[in-house]
């Protein structure tokens, strides 16, 4: 039983990051282990059916990552991976498109469509939305020496070459709100952008990040409110693709061993050590070349390399990286019959009602935005603002391919999540777990589902069979990932991004003073989170750089990398 | 300019998509155990093997799911495993390398009484039988002996028999005459499990036990013809293995398996029709629109779907249709109360251990109790006043179920009707409540401020959830004398080939049956890599070359 255990990579946390790491390296022809804490992998790619016939999402739910070179590079398609994304779905470009304000419906005008599609290259010669997807996340942030300018940051290149028109030094420093309010005129459709930013991590509302914020928006590709909105088997199926690429390939992957300590000494780290109650039974594993941390930055730095081996200040700049930006409190509902909008909400569609797609609420003017960020950000305690106010966003299973069906229980509908920002549980005044004492969960589960009354006119008790909500409290206990009940790592704010994400020293993945350690989970690296195949991208160039990793042919680097001078170049053909 | 774009295509395409045609040498359909065992076999044989699987999430029955939402993993299904020790796939691939890990506790099974006493069924013989000596010393010797000669029965003819195809009944009982452990096999056939029971053990108490240990997954106690399952049901009831980390791990580590020699697993698709093309199978369809094109075609499924609706009856021969409409469903299903508590459910009996075992047997006092219930079940009642089941505490063995740190994830199921008196939709808060009532009879500590979350999982729900478990039919069709050996499904398939050209059986209605034993799967792919002439890369366990030597040559 006691058998040594040598791998040439040992990755810590086989959530999407980790497993995406895990496939490209396995399919360099390298030895990898992967340890996973929880019993099933997934991360935050997960589905599940919590009473017989019911799905929900928990966490990700939208297929965000459609400009990723890792289609290609891994040929996911070959382990099952199905979009089947009908190309003529192009919602962006819907001028039936409608939203929800307190007032009724207000529509989306020709003038909103040109600018939005300005703006993401999806009209120009040649379109150019994937360039400027991948330049903004499929791209290493550039070595330490370079100095960073509006020449080689690889979005404003992007826009140089392919939309000279909007490209301005200013796009640098705008936020999204300044871009929108240039290129669009519908306040609401401008309010239900910032809104699906904020709950993306890069805010529509911060200075420096306007690019990058609406780059989160856009890369719902296809469209977040488009058909379908996730693949087949929902992102637990677009995971199950990554993760059968990386077994084919030669991966290892072992559930329920939580890892205790990453093994370092004479500045390398030379393998990790289970905690006790880990299944498997050696409980010391060691890596050849690299060990890999795909869990968060704190626990990373903080307990399993620890104060044994890092300087006071560096260990004071990790525990300060801010998990702020608020966090989503998650609810499903299961009804008799399907939801229907109230009056002033039925888009004219065939049919008696019109099909129940859920959507934003509400949308009126930025000051709802506003409200929210006020109590979320500003106050950090639990919501004061009556639930008709309360912004919030809906996906409806109705936005799932009819032979993906949500729902198989008959003459039962389930739809969800509603997703609403709340506070992040680390930095509520009242607490950590300030939504979830006593009855305080319950009185939540109620004001999200009177939200959602305010545009809908059947939750009342005789249709409502049962929700499913989740606090992000609740969140963290089942994903460690989610620190602190965040969804985002580490806030994707201008001192957190790339280069700078999560601290200038590690931006390029790598750990000063400790060798053969990198970071790879979404709070410990560009671009962050939202499933897109991007940090296990990014990493490969740096991997590459360092000879631990050595592609076939299927490799391509980003075409706005920077090699780093004395190492081997991640671009070379 | 913008209304010129609306309905083309976004800039570029962005995937590649799974190809709506593709040619396979091997289709299997349905991901359970028994269908990844097939597959894993077949795919490292070297054929091109495609497995689609109807739900979301491989591994059918072996599922570990977040049920008590959120933060609680429970066994939904599968959580008692009882031929780890004899399974050929277990031997055969190297699961250990995934993380694969049993745990076979010796307080195997424990049964308490109102009054306070309590029994234990466990792996070491003398611990049960010394458990005998509270209620009967002539149970507890009767026990040793009787034991001895059951252990040589399973371990040399029942459980190596389990992985070889079945013997029709006259070959059976001129084979088993070969030896005298042969011979006593044949003789307990005959005979009912109340019978049996009876005549060997003279405690009430004693009886009930061992009753509910042999019938509980299904065996009419007072069906001659089934005898023996007895010594198997018992001597495994002493031997259920519980997989760490949750039964979905075992699913987990074939898929591994399959991938990692090329095999290729579609889930979240639906077969919606087995083709066929000059009465031979051509390959599925599926409700997505895509084609597997195979000229073999291996089916899981029960008979029903795999034949009624997959094939359909115009491409049935008159007595396969006949045989298969005259399928009869598992006499009864089971509604089990999954919990999340504070605390391990600690039962009102003065032996502690009754309180750690894998299994305990609570609500009956006697074997009358147990009859009357299992009567009622099939009479579509189920009687609050006097009813039973069994208790596992998963967390005992597997504190990685729950993700709250010392909170508990348990379970209480019980033999319960498909089609109850109301309907199970109206009756099934009021059955969660009975139940949890019943629990805290028995263990006191099982009171509202100890439970966090419950989830009924009704006969109802497991259709819903595996829908070929029709009925709630968890073997996927009931083990009588017409349907067991080479009846199951009907002597034409038993044997996993069908009449059709090209289609094959692999699932639970197949010999040996449910249970996750493995068996259908195994003798799957073995029939498969014959007929297709397929060398086979591996070998049957010393057990059964023994008893193929033994009875077969």
């Amino acid at each position: 039983m006691a058998k040594e255990e040598r791998y040439d990579v040992i990755i810590i946390g086989a959530g999407h990051n980790g497993t995406t790491t895990a496939a490209y390296l396995a399919r360099c022809g390298l030895s990898v282990c992967v340890l996973e804490e929880r019993p099933e992998c997934g991360g935050a790619q997960e589905t599940c059916e919590p009473i017989a016939g019911v799905r929900i999402q928990p966490h990700a739910i939208a297929n965000y990552g459609g400009s990723a070179p890792g289609w290609e590079q891994l040929e996911l398609w070959k382990y099952g991976f199905r979009m089947d994304w009908d190309p003529n779905e192009v919602v962006e470009l819907d001028p039936n498109q409608s939203f929800m304000t307190s007032e009724g419906l207000v529509p989306l005008t020709d003038e909103d469509i040109a600018g939005w599609c300005k703006i993401t290259g999806q009209i120009g010669s040649p379109p150019f939305m994937k360039e400027l997807m991948r330049a903004t996340f499929w791209c290493p942030p550039h070595p330490p020496e370079v100095e960073l300018s509006e020449d080689n940051i690889p979005y404003m290149q992007v826009y140089k070459q392919f939309q000279p028109e909007v490209w301005t030094r200013e796009l640098l420093e705008m936020t999204l709100f300044d871009l929108m309010d240039e290129y669009l005129v519908t306040e609401p459709f401008k309010v239900m952008q910032a809104y699906i930013a904020l709950s993306s991590g890069a805010h529509g509302h911060m200075e420096g990040v306007a690019i990058p914020a609406l780059c989160s928006v856009a890369t719902v590709m296809p469209p977040a409110v488009a058909k379908p909105v996730a693949a087949r088997g929902n992102m637990h199926g677009y995971f199950h693709a990554l993760f059968r690429c990386a077994v084919a390939h030669g991966a290892v992957f072992r559930a329920c061993c939580p890892v205790e300590e990453i093994i370092v000494d004479d500045g390398r780290a030379l393998g990790v050590r289970l905690r006790d109650d880990a299944t498997w039974g050696v409980k010391k594993i060691w890596a050849n070349k690299a060990v890999i941390s795909a869990c968060h930055i704190k626990p990373t730095f903080l307990d399993l390399i620890g104060p044994r081996n890092l300087d006071a200040g560096f260990m004071q700049r990790i525990k300060d990286l801010s998990l702020k930006g608020g966090s989503l409190y998650m609810s499903h509902f299961l009804t008799r019959e399907q939801l229907r909008y109230k009056p002033q909400y039925r888009i004219k569609e065939p049919g008696e009602y019109g099909a129940f797609h859920g959507g934003f609420f509400p949308l009126d003017s930025r000051e709802n935005y506003y409200e929210n960020v006020r109590v979320v950000l500003g106050e950090q305690s639990n919501l004061d603002i009556p639930p008709e106010r309360a912004m919030w966003g809906m996906v409806a299973s109705e936005l799932y391919d009819p032979t993906n069906p949500q729902c198989t229980r008959p003459g039962q509908y389930i739809n969800g999540p509603l997703w609403m920002m709340v506070p992040t549980p680390q930095y509520n005044v009242d607490g950590i777990d300030a939504m979830d004492r006593g009855a305080e969960k319950k009185k939540w589960d109620e004001y999200m589902r009177a939200a959602l009354a305010s545009v809908v006119e059947n939750l009342d008790d005789d249709n409502l069979i049962r929700m499913f909500n989740e606090s992000p409290y609740e969140q963290e206990f089942r994903n460690t990932g989610m620190l602190g009940g965040s969804w985002y790592g580490i806030r994707c704010d201008r001192d957190q991004w790339w280069n700078e994400r999560p601290l200038p020293e590690l931006a390029r993945y790598r750990v000063p003073d400790i060798e053969n350690l990198y970071m790879a989970h979404q709070s410990s690296a560009h671009p962050g989170g939202l499933c897109l195949m991007a940090v296990g991208y990014n990493l490969m160039h740096i991997l590459i750089e360092d000879g631990i990793a050595e592609p076939g042919d299927w490799w391509y680097a980003s075409p706005w990398y920077i090699p780093q001078d004395g190492k081997i170049p991640a671009n070379r053909s | 300019m913008v209304k010129e774009l609306v309905g083309k295509p976004h800039a570029g395409s962005f995937f590649s998509e799974f190809p709506p045609e593709s040619e396979w040498d091997v289709v299997v359909i349905g991901a359970g155990p028994n269908g990844l065992i097939t597959a894993a076999y077949l795919a490292r044989a070297g054929l091109k093997v495609c497995l689609v699987e109807r739900r979301y999430e491989i591994g059918g029955g072996l599922a570990t799911e977040e049920i008590l939402y959120p933060g609680f993993y429970s066994n939904i299904h599968a959580c008692y495993h009882m031929m780890v020790d004899y399974m050929p796939v277990l031997r055969d691939f190297d699961l250990r390398r995934h993380g694969l890990v049993w745990i076979k506790p010796n307080l195997q099974t424990s049964m308490v009484f109102e009054d306070g006493s309590s029994l234990l069924l466990t792996r070491m013989l003398e611990d049960t039988a010394d458990s005998f000596h509270k209620f009967s010393q002539k149970d507890s010797a009767s026990f040793g002996r009787v034991m001895r000669s059951w252990r040589k029965m399973v371990s040399e003819i029942i459980a190596p028999g389990t992985y070889v195809p079945p013997m029709a009944p006259v070959d059976m009982a001129v084979a088993m005459q070969r030896t005298e452990i042969g011979q006593k096999i044949m003789e307990i056939t005959e005979q009912s499990p109340l019978e049996i029971i009876t005549s060997h053990f003279e405690n009430d108490r004693v009886r009930a036990l061992l009753l509910y240990t042999c019938c509980m997954w299904g065996l009419d106690p007072r069906e001659t013809g089934v005898g023996l399952f007895v010594p198997l049901l018992i001597d495994r009831g002493m031997n259920k293995c519980y997989c760490q980390g949750g039964s979905h791990k075992l699913a987990s580590s074939l898929a591994k398996e399959i991938v990692q020699a090329g095999g290729c697993i579609l889930d979240s698709s639906q077969v919606n029709k087995i083709s066929m093309q000059n009465g031979a199978v051509s390959g599925v369809e599926l409700w997505e629109g895509r084609t597997l094109k195979s000229e073999v075609v291996i089916s899981s499924l029960d008979p029903h779907t795999t034949f009624l609706d997959l094939v359909g009856t115009e491409n049935l021969a008159g007595d396969l249709k006949d045989s298969v409409q005259g399928w009869t469903w598992d006499k009864w299903s089971y509604s089990t109360l999954h919990t999340a508590s504070e605390e391990v459910p600690r039962y009102a009996c003065r032996d502690p251990q009754a309180s750690e075992a894998f299994m305990t047997i609570i609500g009956f006092e006697g074997t009358d109790q147990i009859l009357a219930h299992w009567d009622n079940v099939v009479a579509g009642k189920i009687d609050r006043e006097s009813f039973g089941g069994h208790v596992t505490c998963q967390t005992l063995f597997d504190s990685h179920l729950s993700r709250f740190p010392g909170k508990q994830v348990s379970f209480f199921q019980m033999h319960a009707p498909y089609a109850i008196e109301g309907g199970w939709e109206k009756r099934g808060p009021e059955m969660a409540e009975a139940m949890l009532a019943k629990w805290r009879k028995a263990a006191p500590n099982m009171k509202p401020e100890n439970i966090i979350r419950t989830s009924l999982e009704t006969p109802e729900d497991i259709e819903i959830r595996l829908p070929n478990m029709r009925f709630g039919s968890i073997k996927h069709g009931d083990y009588h004398p017409m349907q067991i050996g080479c009846f199951r499904p009907n002597q034409d398939c038993s044997s996993a080939k069908t009449p059709i050209d090209g289609l094959f059986l692999c699932g639970a209605s197949n010999y040996p049956g449910g249970l996750v034993i493995g068996g259908p799967g195994y003798l799957a792919a073995n029939k498969v890599a014959e007929e297709m002439g397929v060398e086979k890369w591996w070998k049957p366990t010393p057990e059964m070359e023994k008893y193929v030597r033994t009875y077969l040559e």
